[in-house]
């Protein structure tokens, strides 16, 4: 995340390089954190050989590691780690599709205020300003508010919230990708503003669009357990992490190990996003960019 | 590539519109200009939002099978239906909406009977003093520890340590929050963890809450320190014979923090939404703990109450940081003043 947090403040000049961890390391240590994300994913249950769903009465709030619960069970006798290993099950599909949608909206949007020049331009820009100020929670349980809970409410809610990140990045980028000699080529040989929209541009924008949507995916993945957390987000029951981390906090007292199972679950699949974005990043800009 | 992947708020001034300023206005005509600025900015947020609560409330569904719930009767969704004005033409609705909007007239709470937009004024002193309080943490903690892996960051320790801000980046604030209760509330019982009571009932609220934004501000101030000490100023005052703790303190933090102040105020917002976890965590009796009840309630009015309400104290944060960042830093008081 080295390059990524540069603030145009006008105060800050440049970017001091954290991670000197060289690009191939980010890749790598990103790829590992992906085999386990995707090993729980898929196999999450038979590693944990219990149900997620199963209630076992006798086996209620039961510490790690006995009677061959890794994690302990939660207040119903649930298997913790089952339930760990289905939440992959639910967040990452709510934020694979909430990142989707606002990708969608927001490059539409980005590319319309960047291509454009004039009052288009000048509009979007400054309610991309406005619209990036506000709160995003707060919105986003506004929304819920009105639209209701579930799946398909959730991802659609995430995603709303989310297209100004997007919509900022590729507009400053198209505005540099229209100023290149290609460009310029197709328009004289003379291409329309769509092809080239289509053709150019958006091959132009595609690293971009490939390392903030790993970036979005791990912000949105944190909204989601946070709305869950509060109730808001996925269906009660349901074995999301938001979810069970507020089962833990009523079972602080009795269970204090519940919550550890469900935050590195969230913790790894950020970083593991995190690190492959950045990885990417450099990776792309290692020709054009000395790190 | 630096500016590429910014996912940072605008921050005030120098690209926004307020920044190309004719040269030879008084200091007071800039503040007036970024004042009426945010204002403007205000009111199409409002509308917005508005408009979009607005519409997504009629596409899910009836407002009044909504307020009244499965079981109620065809009469009495009439008179529901001509007592909120919805047997209007929509576009009808929908003026009168958002001027309400505009003049903050929300009714009444669906759920207590009470005038929203007060009852969500009541709760916004708690929700202020525990933000206020991070803020402050923020800032303190940002150029205490920002400053120190900032100002030799290529030794190991700070190498080690800038990774570690790295990481907990990625560590969401609510599971910070519920790590600080399980040590000091359940495990040492020296805290309070839950209500608003005396001061120590604040100490476990305000750092989850600062926790949200402390990394990235730490991250920056580093960056900022690092940069001020490349600059020409700093060798020219070690070539004059200055200490190294002269050279820090009267060179290099002052150029430093006056971006810490400028990112804290423009991640203000991202402040707020961590409140709402914080205060739902802590049950901190504030805003954000009434909004998460009134939506889990559908009490509308109280729900587009706060959006209102957040969006005013957004605004007239970044207006004042609009209007310090200037008198902190001579450099972009000259540059637009």
């Amino acid at each position: 995340m080295t390059t990524t947090q540069t603030e145009p403040t006008g105060v800050t000049r440049g970017v001091l390089k954290t991670s000197r961890w060289t690009m191939p390391g980010l890749l790598v240590t990103g790829l590992i954190g992906l085999v386990i994300v995707v090993v729980l994913t898929l196999w999450g249950e038979q590693l944990a050989g219990f149900e997620p769903g199963k209630q076992d009465l006798r086996a209620r709030l039961l510490p790690p590691f006995t009677d061959g619960h890794l994690l302990g069970t939660d207040k119903l006798g649930k298997d913790v780690f089952a339930r760990v290993a289905a939440g992959f099950l639910w967040s990452i599909p709510v934020g694979l599709l909430a990142t989707s949608i606002s990708a969608v909206i927001g490059t539409t949007i980005g590319l319309i205020a960047g291509w454009n020049e004039g009052w288009i331009r000048s509009t979007l820009s400054r309610f991309m300003e406005i619209a990036i100020s506000f709160p995003y929670l707060v919105l986003a349980v506004a929304v819920i508010g009105v639209v209701g809970r579930g799946f398909l409410a959730l991802s659609l809610t995430l995603g709303l919230v989310a297209w100004v990140s997007f919509a900022r990045v590729v507009f400053a980028e198209t505005r540099k990708i229209k100023q290149r000699e290609y460009v310029t080529a197709a328009r004289l040989m003379g291409a329309s503003s769509l092809r080239i929209i289509l053709t150019y541009v958006l091959r132009g924008l595609r690293p971009t669009l490939v390392v903030m949507s790993a970036f979005i995916f791990a912000d949105l993945l944190v909204a989601e357990a946070g709305l869950s957390f509060l109730g808001l987000g996925a269906p009660l029951g349901e074995p999301s992490w938001g979810n069970m981390l507020a089962d833990s906090r009523v079972n602080l007292f009795d269970a204090p190990w519940m919550m550890y199972g469900p935050a590195t679950a969230v913790v790894i699949t950020v970083l593991t996003a995190n690190l492959l974005g950045d990885g990417l990043l450099q990776f792309w800009s290692r020709g054009t960019h000395q790190q | 590539m630096t500016d590429q992947l910014d996912r940072s708020n605008v921050a005030p001034g120098t690209d926004g519109p307020g920044a190309t300023s004719s040269v030879g206005s008084s200091f007071g005509r800039y503040a007036a200009r970024q004042l009426l600025r945010r204002f403007g900015q205000l009111v199409v947020l409002v509308v917005s939002i508005s408009t979009l609560l607005f519409f997504l409330l009629r596409v899910t569904g009836d407002p009044a099978l909504v307020l009244l719930g499965d079981l109620s009767t065809e009469e009495d969704l009439e008179r529901v239906r001509s007592f909120y004005g919805l047997d209007q033409p929509l576009i009808v609705q929908y003026v009168l909406f958002v001027f309400q909007a505009i003049r903050l007239n929300f009714g009444r709470s669906l759920v207590s009977f009470e005038d929203a937009l007060s009852m969500v004024l009541e709760k916004m002193p708690a929700t202020i003093q525990l933000a206020l309080a991070a803020v402050v943490l923020n800032l303190v903690v940002a150029i205490l520890v920002g400053g120190w892996l900032g100002y030799r960051p290529e030794r190991p320790e700070r190498r080690a340590g800038l990774f570690a801000v790295l990481v907990s980046q990625g560590v969401p604030g609510f599971v910070i929050g519920l790590i600080l209760i399980q040590i000091f509330a359940v495990e040492l019982r020296l805290l309070p963890s839950i209500g608003r009571e005396g001061l120590s009932s604040f100490i476990l609220p305000a750092i989850t809450l600062a926790s949200f934004l402390l990394p990235r501000v730490i991250r920056l101030t580093a960056a900022n320190v690092d940069d001020a000490m490349r600059e020409d100023y700093v060798r020219t005052a070690r070539a004059s014979g200055a200490t190294s703790t002269t050279v820090l303190f009267r060179h290099v933090m002052p150029n430093a923090v006056v971006g810490t102040i400028a990112l804290v105020g423009v991640q203000f917002g991202f402040l707020l939404s961590g409140s709402l976890i914080t205060e739902t965590l802590f049950a901190w009796p504030g805003v954000g703990l009434q909004l998460i009840e009134a939506v889990r309630a559908l009490d509308f009015p109280v729900v587009q109450a706060t959006v209102a309400v957040v969006a005013v104290l957004v605004f007239a944060v970044q207006a004042l940081v609009d209007i310090l960042i200037p008198l902190a830093d001579p450099r972009l008081r000259s540059q637009r003043a």
